[in-house]
């Protein structure tokens, strides 16, 4: 009997070691002073607390496609950090300022889909006695292998007022900027993926565009959302309506579509998309707002207890997080918009325009 | 123009472009940051309808957010380049904001 026991309790520990790790979300985001938090959504616990020795600020996060490094832009916009997510061990370094040539990247930010990759667009200025020589941006490509002090294994012009990035599994690299771009970062090529500062749309005003939170990968897609004046016809003389719309670049297929969705009643920061039902959009400010782009509808609105910059969803789309700004993420259920649950963050500081990722893991 | 008179090099280059016809040249940034020289966002006095409604509730809220990529740089000391640690003992605006002071140039930077 004690045999078949001992038998049963190796079969069923086998049984256990033998499955695969359990799915389930987590967020990755930062905090002041220096903290990078990896939080069991579902739990609402911490589930990694790692001390960084860097400056945070502006705390924008991409993380590898194998989910377990996280790279952040920090030391006010001009060094991007590799940090090991299960271990807190920096494992990636770039330092992009050397000598009299100061280098801010203004959350140009991407990871490679193959994970080898790390991508930004620098704004180089020389720092002279009296003034800064503005230098031409660039696209700079580090290569993750490099590990601590990485130089660019390859640099590319870039047009100006670059901010977030995402990339394509057909390689490509898309950027905001003053329009959306479409970059080979092996070549360097740049063509125009999405139009909007030069878009054919003769009674719009030019899309006024908030791109600062590279999330939209629980969706698999480079989504931002465009604010614009309509006119009543192409003398602008009078206007019509202010128009939300969303652009939207699939990361898989590499296909774009842009479209008005709303009429501008509130503020928004950020946006997610439902990843099982692209019709269902959630936006974020002083409001958390559910949309349907489809039929253009504003499904449901509710008022949160103070403005969150940055939204993100769980790969269910059953629940929003909404975060940024102070030191607490709010959990919404996505179909009641009601709040179900909250997570403050031990350090106390704040998020402020740090990125709020949420990552899967298991199968 | 006749009762304006540029203030920086870039209000020049606008003077400049209106006397050369060149004006569909230049474009007005609203909200898009490029950087501690280039924004200048109206800030907290007013919000895009014209109300205060829909600021950031409440200010603390969106103080270090927009402190940090240097939106407002009349307003709050550059944290990105001259004042790197004005907020250094205050990392919850909220709570810590008393100890938030004024910064003024020291002699060797005026």
């Amino acid at each position: 009997m004690r045999n078949l026991i001992a038998a049963a309790s190796a079969a069923l520990a086998l049984s256990l070691t033998a499955l695969p790790a359990v799915a389930k979300d987590l967020i990755v985001t930062a905090a002041k002073p220096d903290r990078l938090y990896v939080i069991d959504a579902k739990a609402r616990t911490i589930e990694t607390d790692c001390k960084l020795d860097f400056n945070l600020i502006p705390g924008v996060i991409v993380v590898s496609p194998d989910n377990k490094i996280a790279y952040i832009l920090g030391n006010r916009w001009e060094d991007v950090f590799g940090i090991d997510l299960s271990t807190c061990e920096m494992v990636f370094s770039a330092h992009q300022s050397e000598g009299d040539i100061r280098r801010k990247t203004i959350a140009s930010l991407a990871v490679s889909k193959d994970g080898k990759e790390v991508y930004t667009v620098r704004n180089p200025v020389r720092l002279l006695a009296d003034r800064y020589e503005v230098l031409e941006p660039e696209i700079a490509v580090y290569e993750t292998s490099a590990g601590l002090g990485a130089k660019p294994a390859r640099t590319f012009p870039s047009p100006r007022r670059m901010t977030v990035m995402a990339t394509g599994r057909d390689g490509m690299l898309y950027a905001a900027g003053h329009e959306i771009y479409a970059i080979d970062p092996k070549t360097g090529e740049i063509s125009i993926k999405i139009k909007n500062a030069t878009w054919d749309r003769p009674t719009y005003s030019p899309p006024d565009v908030l791109a600062f939170w590279p999330i939209g990968t629980q969706a698999d897609e480079f989504m931002l959302l465009y604010s614009a004046a309509k006119f009543t016809d192409e003398s602008m003389s009078e206007i019509a309506d202010f128009v939300w719309g969303y652009q939207s670049v699939d990361l898989t297929t590499g296909e774009s579509e842009i479209a008005d969705f709303a009429s501008l009643e509130v503020i928004m920061f950020s946006a997610v998309r439902d990843p099982n039902d692209k019709s269902k959009l959630y936006g974020v400010y002083t409001q958390l707002s559910k949309h349907d782009v489809e039929k253009k509808e504003l499904i449901k609105r509710v008022d949160l207890p103070h403005t969150y910059y940055c939204v993100n969803i769980s790969s269910d789309g059953k629940e929003i997080y909404v975060g940024g700004t102070n030191d607490d993420i709010g959990v919404y259920d996505a179909e009641t918009l009601e709040r179900i649950g909250e997570i403050l963050l031990p350090s106390g500081g704040d998020m402020a325009a740090g990125t709020m990722q949420v990552i899967s893991t298991g199968s | 123009m006749r009762h304006l008179k540029p203030l920086n090099q870039k209000a020049d280059r606008v003077v400049t472009a209106v006397e050369t016809d060149k004006m569909d040249e230049v474009r007005a940034m609203q909200t898009v940051v490029v950087g501690c020289t280039s924004t200048l966002d109206p800030g907290w006095e007013v919000d895009p309808f014209g109300g205060v409604a829909a600021l950031c509730q409440p200010m603390e809220a969106d103080l270090y957010g927009c402190s940090d990529p240097c939106w407002w740089p009349a307003q709050v000391p550059d944290t990105i380049n001259s004042y790197r640690d004005w907020n250094a003992d205050a990392d919850n605006a909220g709570k810590d904001w008393r100890s938030l002071g004024t910064v003024f140039p020291s002699d060797s930077e005026t």
